[in-house]
């Protein structure tokens, strides 16, 4: 086949693909991608989720995975029930990726095209920070249902979040609306702090007339979770915050089913 | 977000591309056109030197029939890709780029 040729069909059994971006860095787009993962699949779904930061993949460890021989291996990995693909089981991910563009495209096209996924309701993409050839690759290798876009609330996340909607904007993948991560803590006190401000997830979504699907709390033992390889919606499933990632599931499975998922362009007759 | 423009259909007839837009537009474009207006980087490079009057046909040019699409595969949601007869394809026109090339039918 061509390299530059795409394929025929790509996941032939994925009915829908959901993309969790955000423009920038460091606002949790990899907790939000395994927890709502997880989350979907508590609700029946058969979930899969791959990791497309090519550079920095973090999904192994926030699973308690790490590298495979890909010789030995069938890929995807099945871990809590879901099927994972990422850089970091591939054993020179470790030592750090240094890379190109046309390499990551190379890798992400890949996983969306070689690897069997097998028949999945969902398969969550846990997408890198910024706008460039990954995002590229996933808009022109597959139809994406929708893409959620992860702020922290305040001003400087929001600068970077909104460009990632501009840019799904021109790609025409449908966005399905905004989270706000870390967006207050609920102390021993009973009292809500607002550490990172309020608001910016609510506001970006009114600016750029998309839904706004909810607030996430700040809880230290996700973090805690996520090194120790099992997500807070595995571990703790009745946590405040795992209450906040079902309710975030069952949101985004509705606006999927409300937006009639994004409709496939014609076929050309030459 | 507002609703966008989607072309209901894209088909060739002889030398031209016919497609008819979601918003009832019928438009053409012809095929030399579309295979000039590529939008790849290294035809966009080519098209802002000036013209070269000593310019040296290359084997794939002298050989080249009049350009015909030979595939023309959706690329996501955005843009379709096109596989030239003179073994070019990697303009991948987006949907609004269409648009604009498109002339009244």
């Amino acid at each position: 086949m061509h390299p530059q040729m795409p394929p025929k069909v790509a996941l032939p059994g994925v009915k829908q693909l959901i993309a969790v971006a955000s423009g920038k860095g460091g606002v949790g787009k990899s907790t939000v991608a395994v927890n709502l993962a997880l989350a979907l699949q508590l609700q029946g779904q058969r979930v899969g989720l791959m990791d497309a930061d090519i550079y920095g993949p973090s999904l192994p460890m926030m699973l308690g995975l790490g590298v495979m021989d890909p010789q030995r291996t069938a890929f995807p990995v099945e871990k809590f029930g879901l099927r994972v693909m990422s850089m970091g089981f591939l054993p020179d991910a470790g030592r750090g990726v240094l890379m190109r563009g046309p390499m990551v495209a190379k890798y992400v096209t890949g996983f969306l095209t070689q690897i069997d996924w097998g028949n999945l309701d969902v398969l969550v993409i846990d997408m890198p920070p910024g706008t460039g050839d990954a995002q590229l690759s996933l808009a022109q290798t597959v139809v994406v249902s929708g893409a959620v876009i992860v702020t922290t609330p305040q001003d400087v996340s929001l600068i970077d979040a909104r460009k990632a909607l501009n840019m799904f904007g021109e790609l025409r993948v449908p966005v399905l609306g905004t989270i706000e991560n870390m967006s207050y803590f609920v102390g021993d006190d009973g009292k809500r702090y607002e550490i990172f401000r309020h608001g910016g997830g609510r506001k970006l979504a009114a600016d750029c007339g998309v839904p706004f699907l909810g607030e996430l709390p700040i809880d230290p033992r996700v973090a805690e979770c996520g090194d120790a390889g099992v997500p807070i919606v595995q571990r703790f499933p009745d946590s405040p915050i795992s209450k906040a990632y079902l309710v975030l599931a069952s949101t985004v499975t509705q606006q999927l089913h409300e937006k009639k998922a994004a409709e496939a362009l014609p076929e050309v007759q030459l | 977000m507002t609703v966008t423009l989607r072309p209901l259909s894209l088909r060739r007839d002889g030398e031209r591309l016919v497609i008819a837009w979601s918003d009832g537009f019928t438009g053409a474009i012809s095929l030399r056109k579309l295979r000039d207006s590529c939008p790849c980087a290294s035809c966009n490079e080519k098209r802002q030197q000036p013209p070269n009057p000593l310019h040296l046909l290359s084997d794939a040019e002298l050989k080249a029939d009049a350009p015909t699409p030979v595939a023309m595969p959706a690329r996501g949601l955005y843009a379709y890709q096109i596989v030239w007869n003179d073994g070019h394809d990697t303009g991948i026109y987006t949907i609004e780029y269409l648009r604009q090339l498109s002339e009244r039918a």
